[in-house]
């Protein structure tokens, strides 16, 4: 019998991950952990969830991990193959509904206290110390999407002012997406890191520590934040199922493709 | 004359020094490969390019230093190389000029220029430093022909006061290049799986080149007219290419190949490795034939895509 207890943190993440997506959503997810963890929350949590990606595919649920949101993995199992700019399309319209439905998983190298990300670059825009992907799909989902950011909790990472903004979060405060012409009602809800999960306060719009691991604690998580966080709301949260870690590592990423199996 | 090229003409007869280029696919999904290489090893440079979602099919032709300028929304062969290497180092070193736009913006701006739109406003990009901060100056912007003199403009929505709109250049594409599996003599084409922008480009640029996993006639991909993506007279090669998206998947067809991708991903890291692949894989083999026998039958049959599952599945395992 194998053992499904030492499950790591970045399994810990991805049923964070999970636990954090609802029946009924529609739920846009990149590769890495977002898809390990929407992949276990359509067979565990919200079996009523719909993925999508955005490269147009509509509604996925892969058989095999997929390496790129343009994979067949995603395009031979799913509902719709549409071009990209409908999947823009679509999230526009959401917006212009007003439905609460939608929600998006995105991740970057860096992170301020309001949840703007980094994807661009590192150190000067135009001389760059290190130079990234670029946005992709990001810049219009925090444009019009709710969002779930993914990072890993390094100081260097958490800093109180980012190189580059990629992806908008709330900006500066509460009045700061208004400013900026971008839609006020949608934002980062949450980020999931290795040792933790912020929230953002509903009047200052600046996050908080809402939960720490088994393996974390909030003195480890203040250790390894590059900017003042209030800590004092946060709870323990439990430790995965080992059924679920079991699923994760024999049916969802059998091949290790993201998340390593312990020795 | 006809449509139908090799692989080595159409690209002699249609890409040209100082082209705006535009590639179809999708990171490691249809990229034209077999048409980069070729252009490759006949040398055109000088290229504005912009492509959606990048991967190596613009490294390549970025570490060989064609690119003058680059529209860049995203650039990584996903899975295998997370931002790709030669992009990377050309713009930390500043030998690349390039500006950032964001997928959506981007993707949006290759729709609008296949409905003939003279712009393209939107809300995107506001709040972020896409805004903010240009990677190619105005002043750099006037001295390049086939670069607009503005990233953007920003006006007030005149529909929704108090509000702002983001007005974005239309590209004008000279030639766009893209994969398809089906197409017939007089160019009719059938994609099949996600789209991606390809039919937009083959739409908005004066030139498209078209490589093919085979060649119908004009009447058997007429028998099913609603499966067909791009109309004849959009095309002016149609070029036999099968295996032309090699490395990078083919829907129904093939799939991607990791072995070559990771040894992309380590040949990319330094200047002398990824001259010694480039002799080895494009300048090293005279065209895509020589190419694919290079990789061998064995090679290229395991990456078939397994019907019921749509990528390459190892099916002798399948049931034991």
């Amino acid at each position: 019998m194998a053992d499904y207890t030492n499950y790591t943190n970045k399994e810990m993440q991805a049923v964070t991950i999970a636990k954090s997506i609802r029946d009924g959503q529609v739920v846009i997810v990149g590769t890495g952990l977002p898809l390990i963890g929407a992949s276990l929350a359509k067979r565990v949590y919200a079996p009523k969830c719909n993925l999508i990606v955005e490269s147009g595919l509509m509604d996925c649920s892969p058989i095999e991990v997929p390496r790129s949101v343009g994979d067949c993995r995603f395009m031979a199992h799913c509902a719709v193959q549409w071009p990209n700019i409908r999947f823009i399309g679509f999230e526009a319209n959401e917006w212009l509904h007003g439905t609460d439905r939608l929600i998006a998983f995105i991740g970057g190298a860096q992170i301020d206290p309001y949840g703007n990300v980094n994807s661009t670059c590192i150190g000067d825009y135009h001389h760059p110390a290190t130079r990234f992907t670029g946005s992709g799909g990001a810049n219009g989902i925090s444009t019009y999407s709710n969002t779930i950011i993914m990072m890993q909790h390094e100081k260097r990472r958490f800093m109180n002012q980012i190189d580059y903004v990629t992806s908008p979060g709330w900006i500066d405060g509460p009045d700061g997406r208004a400013k900026k012409h971008l839609p006020t009602n949608r934002g980062p809800q949450m980020v999931v890191t290795d040792r933790g999960v912020m929230k953002f306060d509903e009047k200052t719009k600046r996050m908080y520590l809402a939960g720490y691991y088994p393996t974390s604690s909030p003195e480890d998580v203040l250790e390894n934040t590059g900017f003042e966080i209030d800590v004092s709301k946060a709870v323990r949260l439990e430790a995965p199922d080992p059924e679920v870690i079991r699923m994760i590592r024999e049916e969802i990423d059998p091949g290790q493709a993201f998340i390593k199996v312990p020795q | 004359m006809g449509k139908i090229y090799s692989l080595s003409d159409a690209i002699s007869e249609f890409v040209h020094d100082g082209d705006h280029l535009v590639i179809g696919g999708f990171t490691t999904d249809r990229k034209p490969y077999a048409a980069v290489d070729e252009i490759l090893r006949q040398g055109q440079k000088d290229f504005i390019g912009e492509s959606g979602p990048a991967g190596g099919d613009w490294d390549m032709l970025i570490g060989e230093g064609r690119v003058k300028a680059f529209n860049n929304c995203y650039i990584a062969n996903s899975g295998f190389t997370n931002v790709c290497r030669r992009f990377r180092k050309a713009v930390e070193e500043g030998r690349l000029l390039v500006e950032d736009y964001s997928q959506d913006v981007l993707m949006l701006q290759l729709h609008a220029a296949s409905l003939g739109l003279p712009y393209l406003p939107v809300r995107l990009m506001m709040g972020s430093d896409l805004v903010d901060k240009w990677g190619i100056s105005k002043e750099e912007r006037q001295k390049i022909d086939k670069l607009p003199n503005d990233k953007f403009v920003i006006q007030d929505d005149p529909f929704h006061p108090g509000h702002k709109v983001v007005l974005c250049p239309v590209p004008e594409i000279d030639t766009a290049v893209i994969h398809v599996q089906t197409a017939s003599p007089d160019g009719t084409c059938r994609i099949v799986g996600d789209e991606f922008h390809d039919v937009d480009i083959a739409v908005a640029s004066k030139h498209c080149v078209v490589t093919c996993e085979e060649i119908v006639s004009n009447e058997e991909i007429r028998r099913e007219p609603e499966k067909n993506s791009i109309p004849g007279f959009c095309v002016d090669a149609v070029v036999l290419a099968p295996y032309g998206a090699h490395p990078s998947q083919c829907y129904g067809r093939y799939d991607y190949d990791k072995e070559y991708f990771k040894e992309y991903d380590k040949a990319s890291r330094t200047d002398e490795d990824f001259k010694a692949f480039l002799d080895k894989w494009v300048y090293g083999v005279k065209d895509h034939g020589e190419y694919l026998n290079r990789l061998g039958a064995v090679r290229l049959a395991k990456l078939k895509a397994v019907p019921g599952f749509g990528y390459a599945v190892d099916m002798t395992k399948e049931g034991k």
